[in-house]
């Protein structure tokens, strides 16, 4: 579905990315793992095109990806950053509308109905401000408004950090749910335990290259690998 | 995003009340004064919707309000045009010169976006200064009003211009209202958020900026159309940098990004440039002192700083009431 060629990318003069190639399938989950500063969040930077490419490739559904960050988005892949990046300034219901304005409709596949199905929390929190809201439900807002875009690709980075585990756990269950309903998905996760029982597919990043490659079930057995490149 | 709360609304209702008293009761100075506000009002409600709600600090809406003039004046004294044609011509024309604007700047930012908006404002400023069309140095007379004698209205008399004017400001600051709060403003408060995200979430985002800051143009246009009635006469003077220079000290004066403030602003502004005037040649120099004030004080304005206080005082009583409700509490457990 997605597929990165050699890519090599980074942060204007300073490289991070060294010919790194991965591919995430229809309908499964995939897991990038690796250290602080491995190339994780840049290589989902890379793909949304908020950094350009120096050399090597990447392809979604076998077409070359746009250029632009608005552009990939209408190709559909939306994407949930480490920081949310929810408007502080607009409300729940607001936030929402942006994506949902732009993107829904009543015979796309995620109305606003069906996100607060899924984050029942947020239908009760919909005319609060986006600084009202905990760090749990900030999370499940940028997901919920990832969803309104109606991906057929959902990239998340870090969707468990500074969150509690009660809230992990609750984060952890809607994904499995997403996974469940066929939606393809990567996720860029510190938390080993979390990554590896939502994924299918693994890949562990270690200075801009793809060091690893397997199942979630191989990256659990194995604990050289975890060591070497986890710190697990 | 914008929203109104009871502090908006109560300034919002004292100005106008304040306005419409002087319009019905004030002599001839008087409403020419009042006139100067209101189309000054008109003017930085355009800049504060682009300046305030998107961060695009112009320094062309000086500019955009004269061609707004010109174009009036232009189309109604020199191609016949019936007035309330040519109005709507010269704000369409002053609205698309305003979009294409926006197009060009809205990649750059900062002061690089102050610049190219300044650069964009001073070539309007030459091409109508050395054009034989527009006057020249001399600039243009003979400029009529809006004909309203259908319904019996005489805008040749200063009364029921003045009226017409505060009934202007009024739909513009509920249109202004009404494009902050629309689809189009949300995104427009998600870009001054974050460009980034809202380029993720498939926003065209030099669009929006480019919509916005047209919208702003026709506000502006409108200004300027009204100030050519107003005075009956045109200069190239209206599109110096420095009536766009002065527009920005009226929003920052009043409260940048607050709708109410740049009003607030306006009447002030105005007031103190006639009050100061008569004492002192020097006024301007006043005026820098209470805009080096109000910048260093780090409140947003005269009603920035009104606003600050009475959330603070809000606050506070939500405090000392859950602090009394908890007293009640261990009191009755007691």
């Amino acid at each position: 579905m997605l597929e990165l060629r050699a890519i090599e990318s980074g942060y204007g003069e300073t490289q991070v990315l060294y010919g790194l190639s991965l591919e995430a399938q229809k309908g499964r989950v995939l897991a990038i793992l690796g250290r602080n500063g491995a190339g994780k969040s840049t290589t989902l930077k890379t793909i949304m095109g908020f950094l350009p490419i120096k050399s090597g490739a990447i392809a979604f559904e076998g077409k070359p990806i746009a250029r632009q960050p608005f552009d990939i988005a209408k190709s559909g892949i939306a994407y949930v950053p480490e920081t949310r990046d929810i408007f502080a300034s607009l409300t729940v219901r607001e936030n929402l509308e942006i994506a949902a304005k732009r993107f829904g409709g009543t015979k796309t596949e995620w109305t606003m109905e069906r996100v607060l199905d899924l984050f029942p929390r947020l239908g009760e929190r919909m005319d609060n401000g986006g600084t009202q809201l905990s760090g749990g439900e900030q999370q499940m807002l940028a997901i919920a408004r990832g969803l309104l875009m109606n991906p057929r690709l959902l990239i998340l980075d870090e969707p468990t950090e500074g969150l509690a585990p009660i809230i992990v756990k609750l984060i952890h269950d809607k994904l499995q749910d997403l996974k469940a309903a066929g939606l393809s998905m990567i996720i860029v996760e510190q938390n080993f335990g979390f990554a590896t029982s939502l994924a299918d597919d693994v890949v562990v990043v270690g200075k801009g290259q793809v060091v690893w490659t397997g199942s979630a079930e191989e990256i659990k057995a194995d604990e050289d690998a975890q060591h070497t490149w986890l710190g697990v | 995003m914008f929203r109104h709360n009871a502090l908006r609304c109560t300034v919002l209702v004292l100005l106008a009340a304040a306005a419409l008293f002087q319009a019905l009761t004030a002599g001839y100075f008087g409403l020419e004064i009042l006139t100067e506000i209101l189309i000054l009002a008109i003017l930085v409600l355009a800049l504060d919707i682009a300046a305030g709600f998107g961060g695009m600090v112009s320094l062309c809406h000086g500019a955009l309000m004269g061609v707004g003039a010109y174009a009036y004046a232009i189309l109604s004294a020199k191609a016949g045009l019936a007035p309330p044609v040519a109005m709507a011509a010269a704000i369409v024309l002053t609205g698309s010169a305003a979009w294409i604007i926006g197009a060009i700047c809205s990649r750059s930012h900062g002061i690089y976006f102050i610049m190219a908006t300044l650069a964009f404002g001073q070539m309007a400023y030459s091409y109508v200064f050395e054009a034989p069309v527009f006057g020249g140095d001399d600039g243009l007379g003979g400029i009529s009003r809006l004909d309203l004698s259908f319904i019996g209205v005489d805008l040749n008399d200063s009364r029921s211009f003045a009226l017409f004017c505060l009934a202007t400001l009024g739909a513009v600051y509920g249109a202004s209202v009404l494009i902050l709060r629309s689809g189009l403003g949300r995104s427009l408060a998600g870009v001054m958020h974050n460009e980034q995200r809202m380029r993720a979430l498939g926003l065209t985002v030099w669009r929006v900026k480019a919509d916005v800051f047209g919208l702003s143009g026709l506000i502006a246009g409108l200004a300027g159309a009204l100030a050519a009635q107003h005075i009956m006469y045109i200069s190239p003077g209206l599109l110096s940098w420095t009536v766009s220079g002065e527009a920005l000290v009226v929003v920052i004066l009043g409260g940048l990004g607050t709708l109410v403030g740049p009003l607030v602003g306006a009447a002030a502004f105005v007031l103190l440039k006639h009050e100061l005037s008569a004492l002192t040649p020097h006024w301007h120099l006043v005026v820098g002192v209470i805009l080096i004030a109000v910048v260093m004080s780090r409140a947003n304005g005269i009603f920035g700083w009104i606003e600050a206080r009475w959330d603070g005082r809000a606050e506070r009583r939500a405090v000392k009431a859950a602090r009394k409700q908890k007293t009640k509490e261990v009191l009755s457990d007691a």
